[in-house]
């Protein structure tokens, strides 16, 4: 259940970030944006959401857009790009062992929407 | 009004990590954070492994990330070795150990005299994976009686560690248990991976991840080199 962990650390960032711009309007929306290695649970990241974001009134009635990002690989050897939808770091190209993942592993809040004055 | 903010959400623990990196970059001190499901044998490998690190003058401490109970600790009691306990919740606490607990957790230790330090980490395939310790080595261990296919369902896990430790080996003559699958599987996920096969009760493969713990340190006589 790190779901738990991330949605904490979503709230305290979204709050630092309003903090810092002084911003006092109520947030409306967040879209959080996690790789498929990350093995997020979207079910479990909502309720773990919905459940502490009564104890902030600024984010009391916001919402929680999850997307999740394919993975991306690119081999070092032949320098092919491709998506994955297994969990196989072999190029399927050169059959090369040196790959590199370009997306597909971080999370990261990417937006934030406050209601209008 | 949308503010477009892009900030990594564990970016707090990844500050914290590197504090650790720094601290034990300073004292010279290698961090190594094992993690396998509950029951893979990883107070057991470090029942057998600390002993035989002590004979060539390793020193060694432990941090112990039992979530319940102290018994693991209790366990490595008698290597008379410094262990830190890190202490969650008394019914079911956290399913990982984030660099914020790490931290603290280091301080009993004298880390200029200490060489090697040990984090057990929560039995869980799929948290302590996403959360960095700062440790320089991450080490994962998977038993003979957990499946074949497990790094194909935990392929973070297995993307994160240098080490893969296949335990309880001198279980295989009683287990239909394809060590080639197993090891393929893992391969798939990361093909640089260093794979090695341990018993912590017969000693098979032991001395060999002792071996490559001290060679990673870069010193093969580690004591003597401190102080």
């Amino acid at each position: 259940m790190h779901e738990l962990t991330i949605v904490e650390n979503i709230i305290n960032m979204v709050e630092a970030e309003i903090g810092k711009r002084q911003l006092d309007q109520k947030i409306s929306k967040i879209v959080f944006l996690a790789g498929k290695m990350n093995a997020i649970i979207p079910e479990s990241l909502t309720f773990g959401f919905d459940t502490i974001k009564k104890e902030h009134p600024v984010l009391a009635d916001a919402e929680l857009v999850i997307r999740i990002l394919p993975i991306t690989v690119r081999c070092r050897s032949c320098g092919a790009e491709s998506t994955i939808d297994e969990p196989e770091f072999i190029c399927q190209h050169c059959s090369g062992t040196e790959i590199e993942m370009l997306t597909g592993s971080e999370m990261f809040i990417e937006s934030i929407e406050m209601d209008e004055e | 009004m949308e503010l477009f903010i892009v900030r990594k959400v564990l970016e707090a623990n990844t500050k914290t990590a590197d504090e650790i990196r720094r601290k034990m970059i300073c004292s010279d001190t290698l961090l190594v954070n094992i993690m396998s499901s509950p029951g893979s044998g990883k107070t057991a490998l470090l029942e057998t492994l600390i002993p035989r690190l002590q004979k060539r003058g390793v020193r060694v401490g432990v941090i112990e990330g039992d979530i319940t109970t102290t018994r693991d600790a209790m366990r490595l009691q008698p290597l008379n070795i410094p262990i830190s306990q890190i202490n969650t919740e008394p019914f079911g606490g956290d399913c990982h150990l984030g660099a914020e607990v790490i931290l603290p957790a280091l301080e009993p230790f004298d880390l200029e005299k200490t060489d090697i330090i040990f984090i057990e980490n929560v039995g869980n395939l799929v948290c302590p994976a996403e959360f960095d310790t700062g440790a320089a080595l991450n080490v994962v261990l998977i038993s003979v009686t957990e499946g074949e296919d497990k790094p194909l369902k935990y392929p973070l896990m297995f993307r994160v560690c240098q080490h893969a430790l296949i335990s309880k080996i001198d279980l295989l003559p009683f287990l239909d248990f394809d060590m080639e699958f197993l090891k393929t599987n893992i391969l798939k996920i990361n093909p640089k991976i260093t794979i090695l096969r341990i018993s912590s009760k017969t000693g098979d493969g032991i001395d060999e991840f002792a071996d490559q713990l001290i060679r990673f340190c870069g010193k093969d006589d580690i004591a003597k080199s401190k102080c």
